[in-house]
Order: C-alpha cells, then sequence, then structure tokens
C-alpha cells in the first residue's frame, strides 16, 4: 500500500458517529435554551447564569464535541496514522458529555450568590477536564507517529494545546470563586479563558483543518502557504501578549496594541480563504461549502466588530456591552456554527458511506455520498441559519428581546432540519441501486 | 507501459473501463480528473498496470478509488493481475483535468 492512502487508518465509525449525533441533539438543545432565556441574553451583566449556559452549551456540546468526533476521523487521514486508542476516545465521549450536561445544569441553576454551591460545577469541571486530557494525549500521540508536520498540523496540535489551557484556566476559575486566591479580577480571569478558547483553541482549528481541506473540496493547488505561516506566529504572539496584559496590566491601550498581531493574524488567513475560493477550480459550490463561504464573510464582519470591542471608541460608549456581546455571539453562532453546519455535508456522509459501501464500491451501482442526505432540506437551513444569525446580532446590538427570540425561533427551526439530516446520514440504511 | 496520452488500442479499452470510476467527493472519473499517468497491458504475463495518483495526499477516499479500478479492470479481465501503484511525483494539479473533466466540474 502506498502512503497516502488512509482509509484504513480511519477509526470505527462507532467512535465517530456518536459525536455528530449528540452534537446535533446540543443545537437543538442550545436553541431552546436561546428562546427561553431571551430576555437574559440582552443584560447588561452578560455574565448571567443562563448566558453562560447558553455559550457553554454551545461551545462545548456542539462545536467541540463534533470538533472531537472530526478529528477522530481527519487525524488519521491527514497525518497518514492510526488513531492511538478507539477506547480512550469513547472513554472521552461519555466523561465529556457527561460532563458538561452536568455544566450546563448548574449554570443554568446558579445564583452565583455568597451562598452558591460550586460542587457540582467542581465536578463537571473535572469531568470535563479529564476528558480533555485524555482527548489531548489521544490525539497527540497519534500525531506523535507521523512524519508530516506541515503547517495545517502544527495549527492542529497547536490548538489541543490551548485547549487544554482553556479547560484548565475554567478549573481555577471555578476553584477560585469557591476559594478565592488569583489576585486578579474575575472578569479578566474570563477574559483571558475566553481568548484561548475562541481564538486559541477554535480559530487555530479551524485554521488546521481548513488548510487541509480547502484543497481537497474547492480543488486548488498551490495555496499561499506562507500567509499561514504568519498567521501562525501572529496569533500566538496576539493571544500570549493578551492572556498576560489581562493578567497583569488590564489598560485598555495595552489590550489595543496586543489584539493588533491577532487582527492581522486573522485578516491574513482571510486572505488565504479568498485566495483559494478565487482560484478554484470547482466554480459550483455544494451545500457544505455554501456555508463555509458564508462562515468566512462572517468572520470578516466580526473582525470588524472585534475592533469596535477592542477599541470601545467613545461614541459606543453608552452601549458597548451590547457590541462585546454581540462580538462574541457572533464568532459562536455565527462563524463556528456555519462552519460545523456546512463541513457536516463535507465529513459525515463520507464516513457513513464508507462503512457501507466501500467493499461494494464498483460491484454494484451505489449512491454517492452525497445522496444520503436531502440537499434541498440542507439548503432550506442555510437560509434559516443566516436569518437566525442577522436577527441575534441585530437584537444584541438594539437591545430588542423580541429579535432575540425570534432568531431563537429560526435556529430552533434550522436545528431541527439539520437533526433530520444528521439522522438521516447516521441511520442510513444500505442502498444497491437497479440498474435500468 | 505506455503514457496516458499515448496509449495503444488494448491500453485505451482500459482507459475508456477507467471512466467508469469516479471521485465520490465531486461525481467526476479519474481519467478526466487527470488523475491516471500511465498504462501498461502485458498480454504474455496475464498483467495490468496502472501508475496514478490522487488529487491530494492523505485523500480519505484514496483506498476506495483504488479499489474500484481493481474492480472495474478485474471484472473485464478476470484473468489478469492487476496491480494499481500510486505516485506522488509528478503531483497533480487542477491543470491536469482534461476539457471533459472541466465541463463535468462546471456542470456540478
Amino acid at each position: 500500500m502506498a502512503t497516502g492512502l488512509n482509509t484504513k487508518n480511519a477509526p470505527s465509525p462507532s467512535v465517530v458517529l456518536p459525536h455528530f449525533a449528540f452534537a446535533a441533539l446540543m443545537f437543538l438543545a442550545s436553541s431552546v435554551i436561546m428562546l427561553l432565556a431571551a430576555p437574559k441574553l440582552v443584560f447588561y451583566y452578560h455574565l448571567n447564569p443562563e448566558m453562560l449556559a447558553l455559550t457553554h452549551l454551545m461551545v462545548l456540546g456542539f462545536i467541540t464535541m463534533i470538533i472531537f468526533g472530526s478529528l477522530y476521523q481527519l487525524i488519521p487521514v491527514v497525518m497518514e496514522v492510526k488513531l492511538f486508542s478507539e477506547m480512550l476516545a469513547r472513554i472521552t465521549f461519555y466523561l465529556f458529555g457527561i460532563g458538561l450536561l452536568i455544566l450546563v445544569a448548574s449554570f443554568w441553576e446558579a445564583t452565583f450568590g455568597s451562598n452558591q454551591n460550586w460542587l457540582w460545577f467542581e465536578v463537571s469541571g473535572t469531568l470535563i477536564l479529564t476528558a480533555v486530557i485524555l482527548f489531548a494525549i489521544n490525539t497527540l500521540k497519534s500525531a506523535a507517529k507521523s512524519d508530516r508536520m506541515d503547517m495545517g498540523n502544527i495549527f492542529i496540535i497547536t490548538a489541543i494545546i490551548y485547549l487544554i489551557l482553556t479547560v484548565s484556566l475554567a478549573i481555577l476559575l471555578i476553584i477560585n470563586f469557591a476559594r478565592p486566591f488569583i489576585p486578579v479580577s474575575v472578569i479578566d480571569l474570563l477574559k483571558m479563558h475566553i481568548n484561548l478558547g475562541l481564538m486559541g483553541w477554535f480559530l487555530f482549528l479551524v485554521i488546521g483543518v481548513s488548510s487541509k481541506l480547502m484543497p481537497m473540496f474547492l480543488i486548488i493547488h498551490k495555496l499561499p502557504e506562507y500567509l499561514l505561516k504568519y498567521t501562525y506566529y501572529l496569533l500566538n504572539a496576539g493571544i500570549v501578549l493578551l492572556v498576560s496584559i489581562f493578567y497583569f496590566y488590564p489598560h485598555s491601550w495595552a489590550i489595543i496594541v496586543s489584539a493588533i498581531p491577532v487582527f492581522v493574524g486573522i485578516g491574513l488567513f482571510l486572505r488565504f480563504n479568498y485566495y483559494a475560493f478565487k482560484h478554484r477550480f470547482r466554480k459550483n459550490l455544494d451545500v457544505g461549502m455554501k456555508l463555509s463561504k458564508a462562515a468566512f464573510i462572517i468572520l470578516a464582519f466580526i473582525l470588524l466588530l472585534g475592533l469596535f470591542a477592542v477599541i470601545s471608541p467613545r461614541f459606543t460608549a453608552a452601549f458597548q456591552y451590547r457590541i462585546d456581546i454581540a462580538f462574541v455571539m457572533s464568532i459562536i453562532f455565527g462563524f463556528l456554527t456555519a462552519l460545523i453546519l456546512g463541513q457536516t455535508y463535507k465529513t459525515l456522509p463520507f464516513i457513513v458511506w464508507l462503512q457501507k459501501y466501500q467493499a461494494k464500491v464498483g460491484k454494484q451501482k451505489i449512491p454517492l455520498p452525497q445522496e444520503l442526505y436531502s440537499d434541498r432540506i440542507a439548503n432550506i437551513h442555510n437560509q434559516t441559519f443566516l436569518v437566525a444569525f442577522v436577527f441575534l446580532i441585530t437584537g444584541e446590538l438594539a437591545n430588542q428581546v423580541w429579535l432575540i427570540r425570534a432568531a431563537a425561533a429560526m435556529f430552533i427551526i434550522t436545528a431541527i432540519l439539520y437533526n433530520y439530516n444528521v439522522f438521516k446520514i447516521v441511520f442510513h440504511k444500505e442502498k444497491i441501486i437497479k440498474n435500468e | 507501459m505506455s503514457d496516458i496520452q499515448h496509449l495503444t488500442d488494448k491500453e485505451k479499452e482500459i482507459a475508456q473501463l477507467l471512466k467508469t470510476v469516479v471521485d465520490p467527493e465531486i461525481a467526476v472519473n479519474i481519467i478526466d480528473l487527470g488523475l491516471v499517468y500511465e498504462i501498461g497491458y502485458n498480454e504474455e504475463e496475464k498483467s495490468i498496470r496502472i501508475i496514478m495518483t490522487l488529487s491530494t495526499r492523505g485523500c480519505p477516499l484514496g483506498d476506495t478509488i483504488i479499489q474500484n479500478v481493481e474492480v472495474v479492470l478485474k471484472a473485464d479481465f478476470p484473468d489478469f493481475k492487476v496491480n494499481t501503484e500510486v505516485v506522488w511525483e509528478p503531483m497533480w494539479s487542477p491543470e491536469m483535468i482534461t476539457e471533459a473533466g472541466r465541463n463535468a466540474l462546471e456542470n456540478l
């Protein structure tokens, strides 16, 4: 077998598929929570229990869960190695799933008053941290066997390291809430946590994975990889600077200066994507790539919103908190959600298709992977998602609860349609097409 | 072995068969995608040799495509030994896609 052929490295679908199914359900649950918690999502004090329950359910239950499943499939493929342990992956799934459900329930029930019981936060935090460490061991041990260390792989490995730091800091936060010992304000610690999570874990991962998948899905070669190299150094520098500034010197001018490399880095990554889409051979985008394209357009919008969030100009002072909320919400419910929804259609059907049909290829007429789901349903939820996103961000900026409720309703429709397709793929029954 | 541009009649017949092997991601056949570099047909040794590449190293569907090549050729040449070799040099590029492949991609 020539190197570079990796289907046989891929783990058993029974390891990967539960992640997609669970994540899809969590997306639906998040949309329902958004509807229930709408009035609290425009609150001046935005770190309230409902907002924390919603954001953690989305970033851990939907986005991170699906990333875990995808990486178990992707790392063996792109790094040309077998997954270190399927058993470890299964244990990780349960620890992470149970931990996040307890965490979200704890947030939902929390008061954060002086009589707050922190026990369940500590239990869930420990479960999640254990799961993340097991995930890191599994993926990094797999990566260590690989001799293919290009920029994409380096981004993925760095993302995993940032994930450990993000969750470790969260545990410290919980302990610090219960028994204060860190000489830094809670708000600055939370900013460090958000920065590490959104930029360190998610952004690095997105860049690493997209640099791998873009050439395959868009049919393009000779991408300007030097842009990714600059992005890597700039983002790392920006994250380290920002986290240090929040800890040692949380003054606005220092934060603005520290954010500059991040903005330039993201700008270069957008430039990389623009090049890929512009020079692609596959002109007609399928449903998955349309959403991915939308995600990068949303990222450009986030960059603009981020400028206002970081600089906090005088004319936005009266409603600065709304910009801050819209900024974080647009990353989670806009950029990351669009990418996940889109890339589900570029990964999940292939995993199931290989499981069901690999042995029949060439021998019988079989459906194509893209025939395992309803393209029409996917196109409809693309539209409802975009409407939901616009409602949500407008609602946050205009401080209108009815718009948040409208957004939640559209997210619920999106999630129901998305779940329909995910479960249609997961429970696909083998089908042989009869010759006419 | 013959370069894909200079095939014998028998090798052309094999190339036609390989047009039934498609990349499942984009539903375009591997000949029109320019993935097949050389085809060798040896009547005496009862062997067929295919030298080909994949659009990207680490293509998740690589094994499936190779298996498809072998199944398709074995069906029409049951007495022949089919040997498919995947190479990464020269590296595939979109410029290798044929006119028919480009049309197929545009109509996706």
